[in-house]
């Protein structure tokens, strides 16, 4: 099976074409905007996801294609145009589509696949709302789509979620949340996402249908959990209790001037560590969500076998230590801690 | 979902699989159990978010003797959460010992074992926010870690113990919203349980019957019932409830109400270490994941075998604090504070005389003379306590002078005559108030006393400190307070003969098939540790208990109309 790959430079995509390479009914490409040097230069595609013609010449040499775009509104919600475009120009390839929890809005509870979709929660949640319109309306032209929807992908090589979190664990801006970390973490490890991947380009789909796939670790624990086993793992000690005074100090005070400031650090060519991360206020209504993907789904139909919960804490923590303490400790921690 | 009882059509019968009565650590702990494990679960519970005096006043009632009890409507909370919503958040778990059937502990052994409960308390720390289940000095806080007193080795005295220590968690306001959210959970606020129906034989639970101080009145009809409302009004409500069993529900040998225990606790002598302040660990220290701690003295289990002691504990203390010979500003500025300090907070701030000018004037002087300490003291309370979100457990002060007084917490032996009864009067829904008379016995006494000896020999053996306690004064040091306050502990005592207790090792009453009590209610002994964690962990070991049991018993009906198909 031919496979092109969007959005192959990151975290998922990187770890999906390695997973891809290995098997022996996968050919895959990978196609990036940005450096695709990590991809091995026969099997990789420059594009901009949003040119519908670039697109359509490229996915004309493909039986199926792997959408793990992400960026901001435009290039996700566009970008999903753009492709079913392009798809339906070069001959309809199957979509498997990576989308996330967060189109179920500010819904808590357990959630199935079923769960009406609901756009309201941010620019991102709208955004991927849109990009599932968009391949609902490529099935009705007679597309193939399988569309799967991960909570929080950690695992090694996650920065969102595994290297930010940790850096915020040892500055003591994160720790035990109390009520505010009380929602459920839905993790989900990059390694099962991939796998879920594997199997929905696989997936036999009856015409009409497009199966959608929650994804998330049945054993992933709440956000205080995470936080403060992460800290652990890290060294990260004592572990802070946060108030909810601090956190929304945090996202609101300290947030603006800082997000104001990452651009400023791009354009100074320094590392986007070289200041504390903003803490998005949106993080701040997701760790207290008590929303549960319930997986089932996935489990049985994708026959998806998850990785432990701690096999996965273990492993991002190693990747973390490596990244950013080769010598155990945090090397380079500026005096204010980031 | 969370609703207000008054929501309620008056005369509805209501059904779930398990009624709750109680939404305290123990109610809400079980709750969220069963929930999880698939059953519907309707939760009664009188009060509200927030406290509500007319509710509180439901639990008024008489003392016996004022000078050893604390009023029935203090210590105890009535509303979500129950008394979390004041305590002071210390967990430890029972010691195996506690279990044990000791032949110098009347009464003393558990249906069940240290073993049977211990699976259970893991959850039930995470659920306190106490961290870890990690009792152990040295693998709680780290190889290496410095001991209680430095160069002090016993065999007899262990000083690795720890006591952890919740937020203090509120249990209402922590789990508000799990319970909000649980599948086929309904709380009902405002609903107070007025009476448990039974059939006409006495073996099963009819009904439960709601009021609410609106006047709303209602019924529930669960498959199984678990009364979780606490060590007293457990008790009150099995008493209450004569209808069938004359005598109250469970209360056929005449049990329910006897061998109530609290503690037996109080300051005590001096402890004078040797060498350097820095040789003592006398205050709270922090856990990897950010629990305070704190390190304890007891007798070892073998050594309370060899001698005969109830279980206990001593902590290193500050001397007492209405005696301004003290001279720490801390200290007097609390003893000056205590007017602004809750009751159950500042009972250990009067101890029975008033004080003269004199003593104020003295207190006001130690304030005067100690400005540097009493500001530390007041910055550090205001940022590690008044505005942290996980609390500075207890006053601490300075260790300048390597002395201490010992803050005794000790088991209370279980006697029949300690108890609680039901008097004519009736509060506001016509049920029957409390009357509390609680007792405790020269045993109790002298079984600290002889612990004391332990410590005042191994201390002199290691040559690293001395201890001196007052022998003729113990007595009145341990009772000055009266019964410990909040450890409401052995009314429906647990066991596995129906003469000397209400429930069996399933938490179940003996008399009743589908009638359970959730609390310390149910322990046979009070041990040296706080009653909390051990609450909890009993009832999430109830709630596999009641899954269990409503499932086989499930089977059995659907079994049933096989046969008779």
């Amino acid at each position: 099976m031919r496979i092109l790959v969007l959005g192959a430079t990151g975290h998922i995509g990187r770890r999906l074409m390695e997973l891809l390479k290995n098997t022996n009914w996968a050919a895959p490409a990978g196609a990036s905007r940005g450096q695709v040097a990590a991809v091995s230069s026969n099997d990789a595609v420059t594009l901009d996801t949003r040119d519908v013609p670039a697109l359509t010449a490229a996915l004309k040499n493909f039986d199926a294609v792997v959408n793990c775009v992400a960026g901001n509104a435009a290039s996700i919600s566009a970008g999903a145009s753009a492709l079913v475009q392009a798809s339906l120009a070069a001959g309809c390839p199957r979509i498997v589509h990576l989308s996330t929890m967060s189109v179920y809005g500010p819904a808590e509870g357990e959630v199935r696949e079923d769960a009406p979709l609901d756009p309201t929660l941010g620019w991102y949640g709208r955004a991927k709302c849109e990009a599932e319109a968009h391949l609902a309306n490529y099935r009705r032209l007679g597309g193939e789509t399988v569309i799967l929807r991960p909570g929080c992908v950690y695992g090694p090589g996650s920065e969102l979620w595994v290297g930010r979190t940790g850096r915020w664990l040892h500055s003591g801006r994160l720790g035990d949340l109390g009520t505010a970390g009380d929602g459920w973490s839905n993790l989900v490890h990059v390694d099962d996402v991939c796998q879920a991947l594997m199997a929905a380009l696989r997936l036999p789909v009856e015409p009409g249908r497009s199966p959608a796939f929650n994804l998330a670790a049945p054993d992933s624990p709440r956000w205080n959990d995470f936080f403060v086993d992460l800290a652990l793992a890290l060294d990260a000690t004592p572990v802070r209790r946060i108030s909810r005074r601090q956190l929304q100090l945090d996202a609101w005070l300290a947030g603006p001037p800082l997000k104001l400031a990452q651009p400023l650090l791009k354009l100074l060519g320094k590392k986007h560590t070289a200041l504390p991360s903003p803490m998005p206020p949106g993080l701040l209504r997701l760790w207290a969500q008590h929303i549960r993907l319930d997986a089932s789904l996935a489990t049985q139909t994708l026959g998806l076998t998850w990785t432990p919960y701690p096999e996965g804490l273990q492993s991002s923590a190693a990747w973390f230590s490596e990244k950013y303490s080769p010598s155990g400790k945090m090397i380079g921690k500026p005096l204010w801690m980031h | 979902m969370i609703s207000s009882a008054n929501s309620i059509p008056n005369g509805a019968c209501l059904q779930a699989d398990v009624c709750v009565v109680g939404g305290g650590p123990a109610g809400i702990a079980l709750t969220l159990a069963l929930s999880e494990k698939g059953f519907s679960v309707l939760m009664l519970e009188s009060g509200f978010l927030k406290a509500d005096e007319k509710t509180q006043s439901l639990y008024e009632g008489e003392i016996a003797d004022k000078h050893l009890h604390s009023p029935p409507d203090k210590y105890r909370q009535r509303r979500l959460g129950g008394s979390t919503a004041i305590w002071g958040g210390r967990c430890m778990p029972f010691d195996p010992i506690d279990f044990e059937k000791r032949d110098h502990v009347p009464h003393s052994g558990w249906p069940l074992s240290y073993e049977d409960l211990l699976p259970y308390y893991p959850e039930a720390n995470a659920l306190a926010e106490a961290g870890r289940f990690s009792y152990n000095a040295e693998e709680a806080l780290g190889a290496g870690v410095a001991p209680m007193i430095r160069g002090f080795n016993s065999t007899r005295v262990r000083t690795s113990g720890l006591e952890r220590f919740s937020c203090p968690t509120h249990f209402g306001t922590r789990y508000a919203k799990r319970l909000q959210l649980a599948p086929g959970v309904e709380v009902l606020l405002g609903a107070n349980c007025t009476g448990v129906r039974l059939h006409p034989d006495g073996r099963t639970v009819r009904m439960i019957e709601v009021a609410t101080l609106a006047g709303k009145r209602f019924s529930v009809a669960p498959r199984a019932t678990v009364l979780a409302a606490g060590g007293l009004e457990t008790a009150r409500l099995l008493l209450a409830s004569r209808d069938v069993a004359l005598a109250g529900i469970g209360n056929h040998h005449d049990v329910v109400g006897r061998y109530y225990m609290c503690h037996i606790a109080g300051n005590v002598g001096m402890l004078a270490v040797h060498g350097a302040p820095g040789s003592v660990r006398h205050g709270y220290e922090l856990a990897p994941e950010g629990v305070y701690c704190r390190r304890r003295l007891s007798v070892t289990a073998i050594e309370q075998r060899n001698l005969g002691l109830a279980n206990a504990v001593g902590r290193l203390h500050f001397p007492r604090i209405t005696d301004p010979a003290h001279r720490s500003g801390v200290l007097s500025g609390l003893f000056l504070a205590r007017k602004l300090i809750s009751y159950e907070y500042s009972k250990r701030l009067h101890d029975g005389n008033p004080p003269t000018l004199g003593t104020y004037a003295r207190h006001l002087l130690n304030v005067v003379a100690d400005p540097i300490d009493t500001a530390a003291f007041l910055g550090h309370w205001v940022t590690r306590r008044t505005l942290a979100s996980r609390k500075f457990p207890s006053v601490i002060l300075r260790n300048r002078t390597n002395r201490f007084s010992l803050e005794m917490h000790g088991e209370q032996l279980p006697q029949a005559s300690s108890r609680v009864t039901l008097t004519d009067k009736m509060d506001a829904l016509g049920m029957p108030q409390l009357r509390v008379d609680w007792r405790y016995n020269q045993a109790d006494i002298e079984s600290v006393r002889r612990t004391l000896d332990v410590f005042v020999q191994e201390f002199e053996q290691s040559g690293t400190a001395r201890l001196e306690y007052n022998r003729s004064t113990l007595e009145e040091d341990l009772m000055r307070f009266g019964a410990y306050g909040g450890h409401h502990i052995g009314t429906t005592r647990m066991g596995h003969d129906e003469r000397t207790s209400v429930v069996n090792a399933d938490c179940q009453v003996h008399s009743v098939h589908n009638l359970f009590i959730a609390g310390s209610a149910v322990f046979p002994t009070s041990s040296q540790a706080n009653p909390t964690l051990t609450l909890i962990a009993l009832s999430l070991r109830l709630g596999d208990t009641l899954s269990r049991r409503l499932q086989t018993s499930h089977a059995a009906e659907l079994q049933l109309l096989e046969v008779a198909a």
